[in-house]
């Protein structure tokens, strides 16, 4: 198989997951006691009000129907309408969709940047203080609930030594650069500064947990590399260490470390969920939980949506730089 | 299904790993403190007193400001007065703002995750298990379907789905009768020890939380134990079972499952972990139908960092304490059967 048909064959698939990941939120509502109108109509509404609002939202007609329309509005882009505010649940998502995406690349950045080092320099100095050192963080790193990490960071560093705010979001890094270009350099220079002291806490919270599991994964990776044979071959061939570690050891640790990774999305969204409560950020996750205390079925529905397309399409990703990297998935 | 060269490389991984022997104290403890909070705790856990809030734990002592207002020739003259609160030996590590007692309250914290920890976790593998040897012993469409299912669930993280499916379902949960209390027997040794009486007669088992954190995770015992089936079903030994005549249903019960147990037994420890992480997740966030929960006394300790930072303290170290526990040993398993597993359930 080619690479070109291997993407084409994972994409298809993928719209098949999407599929499912929108018919199942919209099986999740009929398995829901309570109903809409429910949600929508006034304590005292009378039976005609009542009817009249089942009508607007389509509940009168056959569930097929219902599914079929659900579906089409979704091709379109629309979600429809949040039960409390009368917002449009698309727009509104999307609005919040940035402030996520925002923190979970800056607490993977975070979490690949010190884990892979961190990982070689463990298995390379096995037995050493610096490998004890590495095991033990990433040993207490997986265990660590991350909205208690991120409790204790506050505690620490905001409550006790001021040094970061306890919570929110002044704005964007877009707008951050929007403020460079239109106010100068100086004010965009505070704007960046403004949004690192404000993102650095909770995407060191979200990240920890990446971090630990992706150092134990390279450190093992990195010492079953080590002791294969063609290690021994490059060695007895007078290879510099550094280039049999970093060009043939790592390289060959990272393809399994990459499919871990993938799997382990889903955990990085949840996570993200729970680190926005605790900080009040304001993303997909607060949404999310607000949607669901106030049974905006629209909004949670609408969330639910763009999370589980949001971790079909980065799979997707996943997979075809893991095919990049090792043609055998591809043949395969 | 345990074989004798099995728990000899138990033993042996067991005397070499220091880390093993942490992690099994670590477990052992975490079960005995769930099974006897009666006679370990100090007070019982739900018992208020106001006149007691916030009292900080040993070594450390709190400062508050108090005001004071007296008549001074005819005028009101306030003075503010800093008053020192200091620990008192019956709240070793404190109490929170209603005057409970933090230590008791992360020792009866201890049966909800484990409780839901064992129980989620036995209801995913009974699913995901089932489900995956049918998969991969049947192959074709059946597995197809069931693996696209898979993947579609695999697509909401666990967190997310079970919020969702709580939110909407509701927080059921059962009053379970403490056996301990019921038969009589707390108060006589509590009162022989010197302890207050009067512990809570039952405790409560958030029901939906168990059902949902099961549901939400059988994909990883799914993937496993499909796995597992796709290679087992082509040994020598299915084949000959076939050839005498085995049904298909004794064939996957008496050999395909038992030859499977390490993987699945391994992914089980891993899973404890996950979902008394999950678990804490969700009581933090206020789904869970139980208030005796280190992830509920979090979300209380929270408002109080910085009066009492050890009412979101000391729960949260009694989480870590107990997953380090449960992953050490998974550790040990893994490293002793080396079923060949990558990657670990996350929350």
């Amino acid at each position: 198989m080619s690479y070109g048909r291997f993407l084409l064959k994972r994409g298809l698939q993928g719209i098949v997951v999407v599929w499912g990941v929108v018919s199942i939120v919209f099986v999740l509502r009929f398995i829901t006691p309570g109903n809409a109108v429910d949600a929508v109509a006034p304590l005292d509404a009378s039976p005609e009000l009542r009817e009249r609002i089942a009508a607007e939202l389509g509940l009168d007609q056959p569930l097929y129907v219902q599914y079929l329309d659900y579906l089409w509005e979704l091709l379109q882009g629309d979600m429809g309408y949040s039960y409390i505010s009368g917002i449009e649940a698309s727009s509104m998502v999307f609005s919040k969709l940035p402030a996520t995406i925002e923190l979970a690349v800056a607490s993977s950045i975070i979490a690949i940047g010190l884990s892979i080092p961190l990982g070689v320099i463990s298995a390379t100095r096995r037995h050493e203080p610096a490998d004890y050192a590495a095991t033990t963080f990433s040993l207490v790193g997986i265990s660590t609930p991350n909205f208690w990490l991120g409790i204790m960071l506050i505690l620490l560093l905001s409550v006790q030594f001021g040094i970061f705010p306890t919570s929110g979001r002044a704005f964007g890094f877009v707008e951050a650069f929007r403020i460079a270009a239109n106010q100068g350099v100086g004010a965009g220079a505070d704007a960046f500064y403004q949004w690192l002291r404000f993102i650095t806490l909770p995407a060191v919270t979200l990240g920890t947990y990446f971090t630990a599991l992706i150092t134990r994964l390279t450190r093992s990776g990195m010492l079953e590399e080590l002791g294969q044979s063609y290690v021994r071959a490059t060695r007895a061939k007078g290879l510099p260490e550094s280039l049999i570690r970093y060009k043939h050891a790592l390289r060959n640790t990272l393809i399994p470390v990459i499919t871990v990774l993938g799997l382990q999305l889903g955990t990085l969204i949840g996570g993200a969920v729970i680190t926005e409560s605790v900080f009040s950020w304001p993303g997909l996750g607060t949404t999310l939980i607000n949607a669901i205390n106030t049974r905006d079925w629209p909004i949670l529905q609408a969330t639910l949506v763009v999370i589980g397309t949001g971790f079909v399409i980065v799979n997707l990703v996943v997979d075809a730089v893991y095919a990049y990297l090792d043609p055998q998935v591809v043949a395969e | 299904m345990i074989s004798p060269r099995t728990l000899r490389n138990l033993r042996k991984e067991l005397r070499s790993s220091a880390l093993a022997k942490i992690g099994i104290v670590l477990v052992l403890a975490m079960i005995l403190i769930a099974a006897f909070a009666p006679f370990i705790a100090l007070h019982n856990p739900t018992n208020q007193n106001l006149d007691e809030n916030n009292l900080p734990p040993m070594g450390f002592s709190r400062t508050t400001e108090e005001t004071t207002s007296e008549m001074v020739n005819g005028s009101l003259e306030l003075t503010n007065e800093t008053v020192y609160v200091n620990a008192t030996a019956s709240h070793p590590m404190g109490t929170n703002s209603l005057g409970q007692d933090v230590y008791s309250r992360a020792v009866y914290g201890a049966r909800t995750s484990m409780m839901v920890g064992v129980l989620g976790t036995l209801l995913a593998a009974v699913l995901g298990v089932s489900v995956g040897l049918v998969a991969g012993f049947y192959r074709g469409r059946v597995d197809d379907a069931l693996m696209r299912f898979a993947d579609v669930s695999l697509a909401f993280p666990s967190l997310v789905l079970a919020i969702a499916l709580i939110g909407l379902w509701g927080r059921a949960a059962v009053d379970v009768p403490d056996p301990f209390v019921v038969f009589g027997l707390v108060d006589p040794v509590r009162s022989a020890l010197g302890l207050p009486t009067g512990m809570p007669d039952s405790f409560v088992l958030p029901g939906t939380v168990i059902v949902v954190v099961g549901l939400v995770n059988w994909v990883w015992f799914a993937r496993i134990a499909r796995g597992e089936a796709l290679s087992i079903r082509e040994e020598e030994y299915v084949k000959a079972a076939r050839a005498l005549g085995a049904s298909d249903a004794r064939i996957i019960g008496r050999h395909v499952l038992p030859n499977a147990t390490t993987p699945i037994l391994v992914l089980a420890t891993i899973q404890v972990a996950a979902i008394i992480l999950l678990e804490s997740s969700l009581s933090f966030l206020g789904f869970s139908g139980t208030t005796l929960s280190w992830g509920f006394d979090i979300s209380q300790g929270r408002a109080y960092l910085s009066t009492a930072w050890w009412i979101a303290t000391v729960p949260g170290l009694a989480i870590v304490l107990a997953v380090i526990g449960v992953n050490l040993v998974g550790d040990w398993l893994r490293d002793a059967l080396d079923p060949g597993i990558e990657g670990e359930g996350g929350v």
